[in-house]
């Protein structure tokens, strides 16, 4: 399986983790809102959707006219869950959460 | 610290190494559903969603919308298992089964109508659905529960 490539080589890129993080902030973004605050043309934006579709991570669905994104977070966790078992989660999450307590996020 | 709401539509998508036939009786069927969600017994019927949660109580059935085996089921859920959550406003469940080459499903799962439930959407984003899925993948691809 090459799914894990896919991820990787999606996340690889700024552009395209600015647009993950614009649909965590809020899901279900169309194509022109998610333009907005990218310097890009919109054909630009298409092309790092389509990678970040191919490889899983945005599931766009149809509602009338209109096509919506929406982050999908399970590509991430099935690799979190090769790497990290049930042991060592407890640990991780205390050092991330004590990460962004300092960092004051 | 940001807060962040949860979404009142969620989407989650998994390949999942199985045929069809089988992603529907894993989701259907309550001998499969206690072993990867939560440890309760899910049944669907066409009519009904039924939700017997591990204390023999009802955790949430609801009705059914719609039952097109295998490849599409729209129920109600209801946060029965948690008395906080438990007053919040029925939302719904739509589960996709697509075919793909190679032996491959994806497997789509909409939790959506979570206006009236910011609760109920909190718990369930992320790890909540995350963890039920890959638990019906690991279950579905190697027969066996994911640990935990």
């Amino acid at each position: 399986m090459e799914d894990d490539d896919l991820v990787f080589k999606a996340l690889a890129d700024p552009t395209r983790r600015h647009l993950l993080d614009r649909l965590f902030e809020r899901d279900g973004r169309t194509l022109s809102e998610l333009e907005e605050d990218v310097e890009m043309t919109r054909f630009g934006v298409m092309k790092h959707l389509r990678v970040l579709e191919e490889a899983g991570l945005v599931v766009s669905r149809r509602s009338g006219r209109e096509k919506h994104h929406f982050l999908n977070p399970v590509p991430i966790r099935l690799i979190h869950d090769r790497w990290i078992d049930k042991y060592t989660e407890s640990r991780v999450s205390a050092l991330s959460e004590l990460k962004t307590q300092l960092e004051g996020r | 610290m940001t807060t962040i709401t949860a979404q009142s539509t969620q989407v989650y998508q998994v390949y999942i190494r199985a045929g069809a036939e089988e992603i529907w009786e894993a989701i259907c069927k309550p001998e499969f559903t206690e072993r990867y969600f939560h440890g309760a017994r899910v049944e669907n019927t066409p009519k009904l969603h039924t939700v017997i949660g591990t204390d023999d109580s009802d955790w949430g059935s609801a009705a059914t919308f719609e039952f097109d085996p295998p490849r599409r089921l729209v129920h109600g859920w209801r946060s029965a298992y948690d008395p906080e959550l438990a007053a919040e406003e029925e939302s719904r469940v739509t589960w996709e089964i697509e075919p793909k080459e190679g032996g491959y499903c994806l497997l789509t799962v909409v939790h959506d109508r979570l206006e009236g439930a910011p609760k109920t959407a909190e718990s369930v984003s992320g790890a909540g659905w995350m963890f039920v899925l890959s638990g019906l993948k690991t279950l579905l691809e190697t027969g066996q529960p994911l640990a935990g």
